[in-house]
Parts: structure tokens; C-alpha cells; sequence
């Protein structure tokens, strides 16, 4: 096995900063911020809360902390992740991550909150709950990069690509039991970071045909309730399961061009349930219009944009993976999200990427993006 | 140092750019959604937030021929509680309390339920309910309503009608003409939330509603009163199940007055009256019970209900008999006090017979072999040809809801002795409506009428919206026929069996009937009687019912005096002045006299000088020996039976 050669960070590069990167989360952060102020209000009040601000602030204090974290991160160098700590033993803190990540999952199978029929979350003292499977997306990213970064040449069989899936196995595992979206975003990070670095790649064609087969098996052929959902999606006006995609549907309707107006959503009052988490894309289309919703999807366009120009310039296959992984896990979440809202495909839990209501989700979004901002900053570049 | 190579660069391009075409296609769903198919969805979801509340529109008032309001809107209030708007529930409950005279458990449980609105008390007055809004209390809503109100109360009470919870009629008039008076009702849209609150601000679609046309009817509250009031009086003296009376005009069929006494309450049509509450079978009365007992109450007898009319309904047979020339009013009869028809007797009221007598006579005397022989000599299809022209087949298409059609003998199963009957009256079955409306026809020269209520309808702007106008042929009985009828009606109460309804100065017609109730072995009467005035040019016609006398039972003797009364009061109010003959004056002691000198005699002496006159009441004032002032004063000259005051000093 050839070992990676592990960077000393004595080296003084000159200093690259993907701003652009910064602000573009930065600017999503602030949209999703007053849109979720929007959107929960009213359902705030009219819960046990009674303030309207309840949501909002605890997505600012959310978010406030994710700015940190990113920050500090952006500063940290990548290779941090992948060396050896300890003296006899040399273990490294991804592993350690990793082990942490499947030690969560199995925690939360059996001793976590539940909510509407899912055990999702863990609850914190203090913090409120916490979502492991968010954690896990991180570490998926950094591992499938770490595997491939250490031994690129394998992945021109199937076998090197089999050694890479049976290392993400035990969390794809444990994550589709509870969560089969963000299973399926754990299975096309590490798909296609795979399929980026493999120089043969026509088994990647079978293994997705293969793949593709055995999601529309579960869907078609696995429990009931994923039936339902396909009955829902395909009868989305009349099936009682799709009530909540069609007043989504009613809010995008409602936009057209311009819009009803920031703040002046309908549908929100109480007719999409809890509009704040991840059907809040609908009272954008609503409220800002096709105009608006064109202006944030634009917004994301440039987000991938720069990650894949990082990606492509960055100073080593390690942080291009990352990168590369990163922008995989958020292009699929925004558009997974806006496909389900727009009952293009069926319903699923997806939040939309810095817009949603969500705490875990915020700040390890912006975690990531720290991780792309500290492979921005080793990127060297001449004058 | 590994770095990324030119191939994978290109694979990584190859993927955000599917990534960008998935996004593109997501767009193009977009704008699929948002502007090509936005209408369809966006219409859905208007409607989802629309909530329609409707606006009562006031309801028609219904007026009497001189304008006096018989049905009126009176506002009410509601008082509700909105609990997300309470700042300070203790003085709400205490206040409510208080104001409303509700017991304080029950507003605390309302006060402090958690809804978006609860109702506290409907029908609060307007004066309690702006003395509630002094207080101005958060989160307590008074919504101003309109509730029908009717100022007589009892009267005419089946005639007008009332209405239900959402102002429609329910009887009467007001369900007859429920769509000219109760208007179009207003819309208010407003934006809602899923949870049904309404958003504050939001830019609502009103539409105003349309008040209903007011209703000027053909009844006068003051003749209806006497009718009331005459009615109620013999109920009271003979004890009877009910009374009903009818006064109409015969020439144009404007009722003046429909009496059924008891009347019951219009401003709590859901409580029994004092007839349909002794019916009922114990104090405790069950919900179904109640609700049979009160459609019966509702029931308007004069047009829902049909009887023998008897007698009264000689009138009929002779104008048949003069129409086809079967009788004239000089040819004689003879009654020995029953008539053998084939196989049966049927006996005359008069045991002994009335003997010999003419056609007057027979009609004065009301006797039945007399009307048993003329209507064998008409013969059935004589009569029924008569009967069919003057709508005694049909409805008579009065302007209320309800009214019954008669019943009668095909004319196939008539034998002798069905004639017979039926030519006094017996073995078939109208309403008294019909009987009015039949009978006006004979005496107003011939011309059909149809009874009726309504006169003209406005709207709110005081514009005429509508004239009823009720056609009829003309010339149905003959000039001729018609004017023999009247002498001889006139007869039978100048000094036949009506004599009791005669009124000096007035020419009144009339005829008595005593109808056995069926079945007969029940001993149960209806005493009636028909009365029109004045006889050579009818102004008015009155029917009175008696139903189930006790005592005393003819027609002649209870039901005639009855509508002299009514009479007496209402000729003069209808303007039609009474013009004494000379016999009336003398026999009747009807006249004038001057007013003696009485002022400075004793107390004695007065008493004993005005034992000369016919004065009528004495009343005496003051404590002195000696008159110091009278009223009316020496001189004057006064009526008969005038009171006379008289002041001591």
C-alpha cells in the first residue's frame, strides 16, 4: 500500500482565499435566515411558543456558531484531519470520526428522539437535539477523499471501487434504516467521487443501472409506507399523503413572476405544515416569485461553481475530492429538495441547504464549506 | 504531492454540468408551475384561503292597508368572547356576569376555554348590548343582528306568519311572499388562516346585501282588532274550542280582517297557546307532541280546514234556483216540518212545520224542505254548473299558504237524497273562505273575486316594485239575481232568523247556519253566521265560526249577534254612516234631544227632572248639594244615551 504523503505545514504558501465561496454561503445563510423568520412566525405563535422570533433566533444562534466553526476551520489545514495522533499508536482522527459517526447512528437506532415515526435526532442538554446523520455526511466526504486520495489507481477495477464502498457500507447502512434520503446523498457522494477519479469507468455505468435498480426495488417493492409515497407523488391533488406537497404546490402557483410580496405568504398561515423546515422553498417561490426562486437557485449555481473551481485547482487529489464531494452532497440536497416540493419526484425529507429551519444542518453545512475554504487557502498560485 | 489530473477535471466538469442540467430541468418545472400552469393550482388556493360570511339583509316590513307596521326588524345582539384577545379575563367573567344576568359558572367556562371565538348569549337587546360595549373590554365582540318582531303580538297571528333562525318564513304571509320580502343576502370574503382566523387588514370583497320589498297588505289593524275582540268575547261566553272570523270587501276581495282566537304569539311562536296547551295530554309535554300541537296551532282554520256549511249555504241553492228560473220569490210551499225523500225523512229545524209560506218566507224561516224541494227542481248538475262558477270546486287561490279544497259528491253518486242534503247544506265540505269568497260574488252583482292579502310591494327607495292585481270574470250571476239575493239576505235579518245581527240605520243581509259536526252523533256544532252591509251596495262581508258552543248553540241566536258588533264599529270606521227611518227612530229610540238646564238644582231635583229623558250614564262629581256645571250643557242637542256629567258644589 502506498502511504500519502503527509504535508508539513511549514510551508508558507501565498495566501488564497476563496472569498467568493465565503460570501455566497454567507449571503444563502442571511436569505435562509429571513425566510425562515418568514416562515415560522405564524406557526410559532400559534404554538406553545408565542414568540415569533422563536425559530428565527435559534436559526441565528445556529447560525452564528456555524460562522465561527467555518471560519476557524477555513484555518485549519485539511491534512489536520488525516494524521496520525497518539504516540504508540498512530491513529488517525477521520477514523476516529468515523468510529464516532457509526457509534451515533447505532445510539440513536435505539436511544434516539423520536419524530413523526422517525428516530432521528439525539437530544443534547442544553443545545436542544442533534442530528448524527448530518455529522455522517461530513465524514463520508472526508473518508471516500481520504480512501481514494491514499490509493487512486485502484478504482480502474471494480474491486477498488467495492473497497471503497465497504468502508462507507456500516454508516450507509445504519443511516438508510432511519433516513433512505440522506442514505441515497451518502451513496451518490461516494459514487461520484469515485466515478471522477476512476480512469475506466465503464462499471460505474453498471453499478449505477444496478444502483438505480435496487432504489426503485425498495421504493416499489419495500415497506408500505414507501408504496404510499409513490401513490402520493403520482395522485399528489387527491391522495390524503399529499396534502403537504400539494399546498406547496398551491404557494408555487401563487408566485408567479414577482411574487406576493416578502412576508405575504398564504400558504404559510398554517396550510403547509411546519413551512420552516423543508418546504420552505415553496413560500420562497411564493413570496419572492419565479424571479426570487431563480435568484437563490442562481445563487447555488455559483456556490458549485467556485467549489468545482477550487476542486479543479486545488493544490492535491485530497482537497479536489473533498471539494469535489462537497459540491456533490449539495447539489443533490437542492435538488432533491426542489424536486420534491415541485412534486417532481416523491416526497422526501431534504432540507434545502442553508435556508432551512435546522441547527446540525446549518452548522455542519458551514462546517463543510470551512473545509472547501481551507482548500481554497493552500491552493498556490503564481503572479 | 498527488494532484488532480486533466481526465478527472474533466469527469468533475462532466458532473456539475449534469448537476447543472438537473437544475435547468428543475427551472423549466418552475417555471412550468409558476407561469404556464399558475392559474389552475393559484385558483385552488384563493379558495382555500377564502371564507365566505354572508350579511342578513334586513328583511321586508309588512304593512297594513294605512301603513301600520304588522312585522318589523328589530336588531339583537350576539356577545362572544375571542380568547387570544382577553387581556384581563377576571373583570370580563365579572362583567359578562353582570350585564348579561348569566350565573358566573357558566361565563368562566366560555370565557376561559381556549377557541378562536365562543358565543356567550344570542339575542341580547341592543340597549344591554351598547351598555356591554361602554366597557369597552378586550377580546369581548358584540355582532349586531335582526331579529322579525311583531309589534301586535297575537294578532292576525296566522295570517302574517313568522320566520325561522335564518329569517325565512315559516306560515302565512311571510312564507307566501318570503322571496319579495327577505331580500339578497350581502357577502363579506375575507382571508383567512388554515385555522380560520380571519387576517386583519386583508383587502376584502364585499358586496352589500339588498334589504327585501316592504308588503302593504289589505288587512286594517283596527278591524282586525274589533274582529279580535267580538270573536274573543263569545269565545269566552259560549266556551268555545276557537273562533274564526273573516271580514272582506265582496267587491274586490281585500280582507279586511282574519281572526282565529285564540291567536298565538308571533313573538314566541314555539310556545303553545292557551287552546293547545290544554290539549296536551300531561304538563310534561314530549318533543313530539309538542311539535304535532304546534303545526296544529299554526293552522290557519278559515282556509285549512273545511266543515258543512249548512244554512249559509242556502244562499247558494236560491241563486242557483233564480239563475236557471226554478223559483221566483212569490211562490208558495208548504212544510209540514220534514220532507220524505225516496226511503228517508229529513226533518225541518222547526219540529211543527212552518206550513204555508213563499219563497221569503222559506228563506227567512232558513227552511229545509223549502231549499230540498227548489234544489230537486235545479237538479245536480243545475247546482254543480252553479257551484263550479262561483269556485266552490276549486281553490279560491287565496295569497296563503295552506288552504284546502272542498269536498263534494261525484256527480254520479248523487241520488235524491244527496240533493236534497246538499241543498241545505249538508254531506260535503268547504273552507269558510270559499263560502265568503261564493257568496260575495252573488252579492256584488256577479263578478268573481279572488280573496287576497297582498296590495302593492316597495322596495327601500319607496318605488313601487309591484301592484297585485287579482282579475275575475264578470257577470257570473246575474244583475237580476244578484239584486233578489240581497233583498231577500236583507229580509232575513230585518225579521227572520239573522234578526239578532240587525243594526238600526244600517241595511245589513246576512243568513244563520248551525252545522252538526261530523260525525253527528257527536252533538257538536259550528254556529255561523254571514253578514254583509249595506245591503243594496256591500262594502263589507263577514263570516263568523263558532266551533263547539256550549249551551245555546244556533247560529240565529250566538253567531249573529257577533257580527253586529262588529258591525257597529266597523261601518261607521269604513265611513258608511247610519241612516235611521222613521220606524227605527221611533221604535228604537234612536234620536235627538236638547239638553236640559240642570246647573243650580239639587242632586234630588236633577235625578227626578231627568227621569223625562233618555240619557245614559249618570256620573256625579264633587260632594256639594247643588249642580255647578254639566257636560254636555243646556241646550245642546245630544243623542239618545248620551252620558251626562254633572259637578257638585
Amino acid at each position: 500500500m502506498e502511504k500519502p504523503t503527509v504535508r508539513k505545514t511549514e510551508y508558507k504558501p501565498q495566501t488564497y482565499y476563496d472569498y467568493s465561496l465565503l460570501f455566497i454561503t454567507l449571503i444563502l445563510v442571511c436569505i435562509g435566515l429571513v425566510m425562515v423568520y418568514s416562515t415560522s412566525s405564524y406557526y410559532a405563535v400559534k404554538q406553545k411558543f408565542g414568540d415569533a422570533a422563536y425559530f428565527f433566533k435559534r436559526q441565528l444562534i445556529s447560525a452564528v456558531i456555524g460562522a465561527v466553526v467555518m471560519i476557524v476551520i477555513s484555518k485549519i489545514d485539511y491534512f489536520f484531519y488525516i494524521k496520525g495522533i497518539g504516540k504508540k499508536y498512530k491513529i488517525r482522527l477521520l477514523f476516529l470520526a468515523y468510529a464516532l459517526c457509526i457509534g451515533l447512528q447505532i445510539y440513536v437506532l435505539f436511544f434516539g428522539e423520536e419524530v413523526k415515526g422517525a428516530k432521528r435526532w439525539i437530544k443534547i442538554p442544553l443545545l436542544g437535539t442533534f442530528q448524527p446523520s448530518e455529522l455522517t455526511k461530513i465524514c463520508v466526504i472526508l473518508l471516500v477523499a481520504y480512501i481514494v486520495y491514499a490509493a487512486p489507481k485502484r478504482l480502474d477495477t471494480v474491486y477498488g471501487f467495492i473497497r471503497v464502498c465497504i468502508y462507507v457500507a456500516p454508516l450507509l447502512a445504519l443511516v438508510a434504516a432511519e433516513n433512505l434520503s440522506t442514505a441515497i446523498i451518502i451513496a451518490g457522494i461516494t459514487f461520484l467521487v469515485c466515478f471522477v477519479v476512476a480512469r475506466r469507468k465503464g462499471y460505474f455505468f453498471v453499478a449505477g443501472l444496478l444502483a438505480a435498480g435496487l432504489v426503485a426495488g425498495y421504493i416499489f417493492l419495500g415497506e408500505a409506507f414507501r408504496g404510499e409515497r409513490i401513490d402520493a407523488w403520482l395522485n399528489v391533488e387527491t391522495h390524503p399523503k399529499g396534502y403537504q406537497i400539494l399546498q406547496g404546490l398551491y404557494a408555487i402557483a401563487s408566485g408567479g413572476l414577482w411574487g406576493k410580496g416578502l412576508g405575504q405568504s398564504m400558504q404559510k398561515l398554517g396550510f403547509i405544515p411546519e413551512s420552516h423546515n423543508d418546504m420552505i422553498f415553496s413560500v420562497i417561490c411564493e413570496e419572492l416569485g419565479i424571479v426570487g426562486a431563480l435568484a437563490i437557485i442562481l445563487l447555488y449555481v455559483l456556490l458549485l461553481w467556485r467549489l468545482f473551481v477550487v476542486a479543479v485547482n486545488a493544490r492535491d487529489l485530497f482537497g479536489s475530492l473533498i471539494c469535489v464531494g462537497i459540491m456533490i452532497h449539495i447539489a443533490m440536497q437542492v435538488l432533491i429538495n426542489i424536486a420534491v416540493v415541485t412534486n417532481t419526484m416523491p416526497s422526501t425529507g431534504i432540507p434545502l441547504p442553508f435556508i432551512s429551519y435546522g441547527g446540525t444542518s446549518l452548522v455542519v453545512l458551514m462546517a463543510e464549506m470551512g473545509i472547501a475554504l481551507s482548500v481554497s487557502n493552500r491552493i498556490e498560485y503564481e503572479r | 504531492m498527488r494532484q488532480i489530473t486533466s481526465k478527472q477535471r474533466k469527469t468533475a466538469l462532466l458532473v456539475i454540468c449534469m448537476l447543472f442540467a438537473a437544475t435547468l430541468g428543475l427551472i423549466g418545472r418552475l417555471v412550468y408551475l409558476m407561469i404556464l400552469h399558475s392559474e389552475d393550482y393559484a385558483v385552488q388556493a384563493q379558495e382555500l384561503h377564502e371564507r365566505e360570511r354572508s350579511i342578513k339583509a334586513a328583511r321586508g316590513i309588512i304593512f297594513d292597508r294605512n301603513g301600520v307596521v304588522l312585522a318589523d326588524n328589530k336588531p339583537v345582539c350576539t356577545v362572544s368572547v375571542i380568547h387570544s384577545q382577553i387581556t384581563d379575563p377576571e373583570r370580563v367573567i365579572s362583567v359578562l356576569c353582570e350585564v348579561l344576568e348569566l350565573p358566573e359558572e357558566t361565563v368562566r367556562k366560555r370565557v376561559e376555554k381556549v377557541s378562536s371565538i365562543e358565543r356567550i348569549k344570542a339575542n341580547v337587546d341592543k340597549e344591554t348590548a351598547d351598555y356591554l360595549r361602554s366597557f369597552e373590554l378586550d377580546g369581548v365582540m358584540v355582532d349586531e343582528d335582526y331579529k322579525r318582531y311583531y309589534p301586535f303580538g297575537t294578532m292576525a297571528s296566522r295570517v302574517i306568519g313568522f320566520t325561522g333562525g335564518d329569517n325565512q318564513g315559516i306560515i302565512g304571509l311571510e312564507v307566501k311572499y318570503d322571496s319579495l320580502l327577505s331580500g339578497i343576502p350581502g357577502k363579506i370574503l375575507t382571508l383567512t388562516t388554515a385555522h380560520g382566523t380571519e387576517i386583519p387588514n386583508a383587502a376584502e370583497n364585499r358586496q352589500e346585501p339588498v334589504a327585501g320589498n316592504s308588503l302593504t297588505v289589505s288587512l286594517d289593524v283596527n278591524i282586525q282588532r274589533y274582529a279580535e275582540q267580538a270573536a274573543m268575547k263569545v269565545l269566552e261566553a259560549k266556551n268555545a274550542n276557537h273562533v274564526s272570523m273573516i271580514l272582506m270587501n265582496p267587491q274586490n276581495g281585500e280582507i279586511y280582517a282574519m281572526a282565529n282566537v285564540p291567536e298565538f304569539d308571533l313573538n314566541a311562536p314555539y310556545t303553545l297557546n292557551e287552546e293547545y296547551a290544554a290539549k296536551a295530554t300531561s304538563s310534561e309535554v314530549s318533543p313530539e307532541e309538542k311539535n304535532t300541537l304546534l303545526n296544529q296551532m299554526w293552522r290557519n282554520p278559515c282556509i285549512s280546514d273545511t266543515y258543512e256549511p249548512g244554512s249559509t249555504f242556502k244562499i247558494i241553492t236560491a241563486t242557483a234556483a233564480f239563475e236557471f228560473a226554478k223559483v221566483s220569490v212569490t211562490d208558495r210551499f208548504y212544510c209540514p216540518g220534514y220532507k220524505i225523500v225516496e226511503d228517508r225523512t229529513i226533518h225541518c229545524h222547526k219540529v211543527g212545520g212552518h206550513g204555508s209560506e213563499t219563497f221569503v218566507d222559506g228563506i227567512k224561516n232558513s227552511c229545509n224542505p223549502v231549499f230540498m224541494e227548489i234544489g230537486a227542481r235545479v237538479g245536480i248538475d243545475g247546482l254543480y254548473e252553479t257551484f263550479e262558477k262561483l269556485g266552490l270546486m276549486r281553490k279560491t287561490g287565496i295569497d296563503l299558504p295552506g288552504e284546502a279544497s272542498s269536498i263534494m259528491h261525484k256527480t254520479e253518486n248523487v241520488k235524491a237524497v244527496e240533493l236534497a242534503t246538499i241543498s241545505f247544506g249538508q254531506s260535503f265540505q268547504i273552507t269558510p273562505m270559499q263560502l265568503l269568497s261564493a257568496v260575495s260574488t252573488v252579492i256584488n252583482g256577479g263578478n268573481e273575486i279572488t280573496p287576497h292579502f297582498a296590495m302593492y310591494a316597495k322596495n327601500t327607495e319607496e318605488n313601487t316594485v309591484k301592484t297585485y292585481k287579482y282579475s275575475g270574470e264578470t257577470g257570473i250571476v246575474s244583475e237580476k239575481t244578484s239584486e233578489t239575493m240581497k233583498t231577500l239576505l236583507e229580509a232575513v235579518v230585518h225579521d227572520g232568523t239573522g234578526k239578532r245581527a240587525y243594526l238600526p240605520g244600517f241595511r245589513i243581509g246576512g243568513k244563520t247556519a248551525t252545522s252538526e259536526k261530523l260525525p253527528r252523533s257527536s252533538n257538536q256544532y259550528i254556529s255561523s253566521f254571514l253578514g254583509f252591509a249595506p245591503a243594496e251596495n256591500p262594502q263589507v262581508i263577514a263570516l263568523v265560526l263558532i266551533d263547539e258552543p256550549e249551551g245555546i248553540y244556533y247560529g240565529g241566536t250566538i253567531a249573529a249577534p257577533v257580527i253586529a258588533e262588529v258591525f257597529d264599529e266597523v261601518l261607521p270606521y269604513l265611513g258608511i254612516e247610519p241612516v235611521y227611518s222613521e220606524d227605527e227612530l221611533k221604535l228604537d229610540g234612536v234620536g235627538t234631544f236638547p239638553m236640559p238646564a240642570l246647573v243650580g238644582l239639587t242632586k234630588g231635583e236633577a235625578q227626578k227632572l231627568l227621569k223625562a229623558y233618555e240619557i245614559g250614564e249618570l256620573y256625579i262629581s264633587g260632594d256639594g248639594e247643588t249642580v255647578a256645571e254639566q257636560f254636555p250643557e243646556a241646550g245642546e242637542e245630544v243623542k239618545k244615551n248620551t252620558a251626562l256629567i254633572l259637578h257638585m258644589k
